[in-house]
């Protein structure tokens, strides 16, 4: 660090001091917000962080004039904070940062407008930064990391200061979605629920009135847990609404959003383009599509197994386990298909034995017990249409619709 | 440790309660978080299993002494030396308050230390929670297997044998968790309450027309999973990296799948896509999982074929335990999937249906009529199911037929 001087560090400080000042007096939620982004890294805060380390005593500035000490509580802890920060304390910053917003939200509680919202989702989003970060250094020290639940707690203080009526509400969103990544990330998915009824059961403000941005981080995070949930159809109108409202150049959004949606279509019947697939770099979904479209089981198997890992993780894994029956679907159907070019005659009765060979060219062992309970599945979850005559070993395709399309709509159950 | 000091034990056990579980919603646990059940509960919540951030809990009460940030708060060590605390024994002989069990020479009024055990009692509060009335672990180890071994030597029905134990290990688990104990002994002890939840849950399955049953079996449900779930929080805090996994551990999760296999009920209220989210890959692997993952397959594709006959040939007793209740559902399911899709003009002989439903078949005849599905003979004296019936049911009792191969799970203890 290049020398500073006293006198320098002074200037800075009484700068920042006024400068906190001026935007309240002025309510100037924007300049109020970059007062508080500790972990952007502006070279302004970390000027100021480096003079309050060779200036030690910033609390003498802050006591010396009416005008900044009535700020106190929020501006000294903050300081600590920024100061923890610069030397790499994030547990200190952390801690220091949580005392300066809690005095903030006491300030912040009796405002009657909004004026200050932009300055409480910098507070909002530090909050959860700093205690991730805060959280690594703890786990690398041997110790508990405990600092994101916590967070969490602060966060769901702050929830409760905006979801009452009055204009401050439209801000609850912004501080859900931040719960909602910490939930996420600790595991404890489960708290989101509360947050989610808080939101969706409230009468007096239309959820379309929240900006966009929170709208679809919100949507994302809810669709993610109806995916986790098994609750296809939810999980369909939610991700495809995040989608739809998702900015076109924000890429890694969009590909987080289909990271999900994309089982889910798939459960129902639809499948994506290759090139979609290319386009959001989500490989990993090649060949399940592929082996939807060819009918190709051990295909599917295997790309299964191949990304077992990753698709066990993100909680996807038992949708495109289920679509097994939309392959088998597809195999018969590409036995009619033939058999039709053959002889069109008899192209609606499928030999049980020609399925089973049809397997056995994938490499699938199945007996015929096993082929006609498959068969069996199809014909009563309406993947197909006929019956099956045990005696000869056939299945009797209707000649109409043999095969119905899912059309949006899950598999029966 | 002062063992003897115990009003100093009593004003530490606030603070026990709420750093030692390092969870989330300890602060709304109320005063008496500590003498929960199951304080580790919802550790895995805040540290999921493949976490890099995992820390190192020990929370060894024979040290005393915790790492990490916890040490400043000693463990309670109970010195209670018998099965029973003195207080409660010669309470309980006054109000004649003993199980048969406990009664000594038959006597309502007198029992003795070899005979009583230490109730399940709900709240304590801290007066009552002294160290005099706590079993350190040594004893309580001894109290389980005097339990345990009730199961193989006595003449009571399982129900009576059922209510003791149950209430029992109930206190153990409570003994426990107050004396923070979490090593690799509680873990043996966890397994063996578990195991008996399992069996349990098995012997006490609700048949037509008791209705006690029914709720006893619910409440065993409970415990079974409160249990299970402590006991994962038990393998995790044990842990020695995160690739280090208990000898029985994979078993032991195998159970947690065999119980969710059904979507619309899970009874320990965590998602089978939420919880598969967590676990390490060793166990993801294992050959246990592998049977429970096959299982679940097979149930969710309605594979009912599959399903049996992996059953059948693989499952051990304690999987069957849980697995039992399912197979009717599933022979059910595939009755009424035949029925449906079968070709009018061909019966379906029951030889066969007994092999696939892997029953005998003159139980697969009761199951027909169970589920309002009338059989017929053909010339030759072989019955029939004749299919596109539509009188098909559910039965409303649960009467439940054993699987072949298997019989001799259905007369275990």
């Amino acid at each position: 660090m290049a020398y500073l001087s006293m006198g320098e560090s002074h200037r800075r400080i009484t700068d920042y001091l006024n400068r906190f000042a001026d935007a309240i007096n002025y309510q100037d939620g924007d300049s109020l917000a970059r007062l508080f982004s500790v972990s952007s890294d502006s070279p302004f805060l970390l000027s100021l962080a480096d003079a309050l380390n060779v200036f030690q005593d910033a609390n003498r500035l802050i006591k010396q004039s009416e005008k900044f000490s009535q700020f106190g509580e929020v501006v000294a802890p903050f300081f600590r904070s920024l100061q923890s920060y610069r030397l790499g304390n994030l547990v200190d910053a952390y801690g220091a940062f949580e005392k300066a917003s809690n005095a903030f939200i006491q300030e912040f509680r009796n405002w009657e407008s909004g004026w200050a919202l932009e300055a409480l989702y910098v507070i909002a989003y530090e909050i959860r930064v700093l205690a991730e970060r805060a959280d690594r250094e703890l786990a690398s020290n041997g110790k508990s990391p405990e600092k994101l639940k916590g967070a969490g707690s602060f966060l769901m203080k702050v929830f409760g200061v905006l979801a009452g009526k009055g204009p401050k509400r439209v801000g609850a969103l912004y501080v859900t979605c931040q719960l909602f990544k910490i939930y996420f990330k600790l595991g404890t998915v489960n708290l989101c629920r509360s947050v989610i009824r808080s939101i969706e059961t409230a009468r007096i403000f239309d959820f379309e009135e929240f900006p966009t941005r929170d709208k679809v981080t919100y949507m994302y995070y809810t669709g993610r847990l109806e995916v986790l949930n098994e609750n296809f159809p939810a999980a369909d109108q939610k991700l495809s609404y995040a989608l739809t409202h998702c900015c076109l150049s924000k890429e890694a959004n969009i590909r987080m959003i289909l990271k999900y949606l994309i089982p889910v279509k798939l459960s129902i019947g639809i499948l994506p383009k290759k090139q979609l697939l290319e386009n959001y770099d989500l490989v990993e979904y090649n060949n399940i599509v592929e082996a939807l479209k060819r009918g190709d089981l051990r295909l599917l198997r295997s790309a299964l197994q191949e990304n077992e890992d990753q698709f066990l993780r993100s909680g996807v894994y038992l949708v495109l386990e289920k679509l097994e029956l939309q392959v088998y679907q597809r195999l018969l159907k590409k036995i009619y298909i033939i058999q039709k070019q053959k002889d069109p005659s008899k192209a609606h009765q499928v030999k049980l034995e020609v399925i089973v060979k049809a397997l056995k060219w994938l490499e699938i062992e199945m007996d015929l017990d096993e082929v006609e309970c498959i068969v069996a599945i199809l014909i009563y979850k309406n993947l197909m249409k006929g019956y099956f005559a045990h005696k000869s070993k056939v299945v009797v395709l209707s000649k109409q619709d043999p095969f119905p399309k899912l059309n949006g709509k899950p598999v029966a159950s | 440790m002062e063992r003897n000091n115990h009003r100093r034990h009593q004003r530490q056990i606030l603070p026990f309660s709420s750093s030692s579980s390092t969870s989330s919603g300890a602060a709304s646990r109320g005063d008496f978080g500590a003498f929960r059940e199951s304080d580790w509960r919802s550790r895995k919540q805040s540290t999921t299993r493949n976490n890099t951030q995992k820390p190192k809990l020990k929370l060894e009460a024979e040290g005393g002494e915790k790492e990490d940030g916890l040490s400043e708060i000693p463990a309670l060590i109970g010195t209670c030396p018998f099965m029973c605390p003195e207080g409660e024994r010669a309470q309980r002989e006054r109000l004649r308050d003993l199980a048969v069990f406990e009664r000594l020479h038959g006597n309502p009024g007198k029992t003795s230390p070899s005979l009583a055990v230490k109730k399940f009692c709900r709240t304590i509060s801290a007066k009552e929670g002294q160290v005099s009335d706590i079993r350190p672990l040594p004893v309580l180890e001894e109290t389980l297997s005097y339990l345990l071994t009730l199961l193989d030597t006595t003449n009571h029905s399982f129900e009576v044998l059922h209510d003791f134990i149950f209430d029992r290990t109930r206190s153990i688990r409570q003994d426990l968790s107050m004396q923070n104990i979490a090593n690799k002994k509680a873990i043996y002890m966890y397994e063996e309450m578990v195991k008996f939840h399992i069996i349990s849950h098995l012997k006490l399955r609700p048949h037509s027309k008791k209705s006690t049953t029914s709720s006893i079996h619910y409440l065993n449900m409970e415990q079974l999973t409160k249990a299970l779930t402590s006991l994962y929080n038990l393998y995790d805090v044990n842990h020695e990296d995160s690739n280090s996994v208990h000898k029985n551990e994979a078993e032991f999760c195998s159970f947690y799948v065999l119980l969710h296999l059904d979507s619309r009920n899970q009874p320990a209220g965590e998602s089978l896509a939420l919880w598969f989210r967590c676990l390490p890959t060793s166990i993801i692997r294992s050959s246990e999982m592998c049977f429970a993952r096959g299982v679940l397959r097979s149930f969710r594709l309605g594979n009912y074929k599959h399903f049996l006959s992996t059953i059948a040939a693989e499952a051990s007793y304690l999987q069957y335990c849980i697995l039992e209740p399912y197979v009717n559902q599933v022979r059910m399911f595939a009755l009424s999937c035949i029925n449906s899709v079968g070709y009018k003009l061909h019966p379906y002989p029951l030889t066969r249906l007994s092999n696939i439903l892997i029953m005998k078949e003159s139980d697969v005849e009761l199951l027909c009529n169970a589920c309002g599905l009338e059989t017929c003979m053909d010339e030759t004296g072989n019955k029939l199911l004749p299919t596109k019936q539509t009188s098909f049911t559910t039965p409303k009792d649960n009467q439940s037929y054993p699987v072949l191969g298997l019989e001799q799970f259905e007369r275990e203890y």
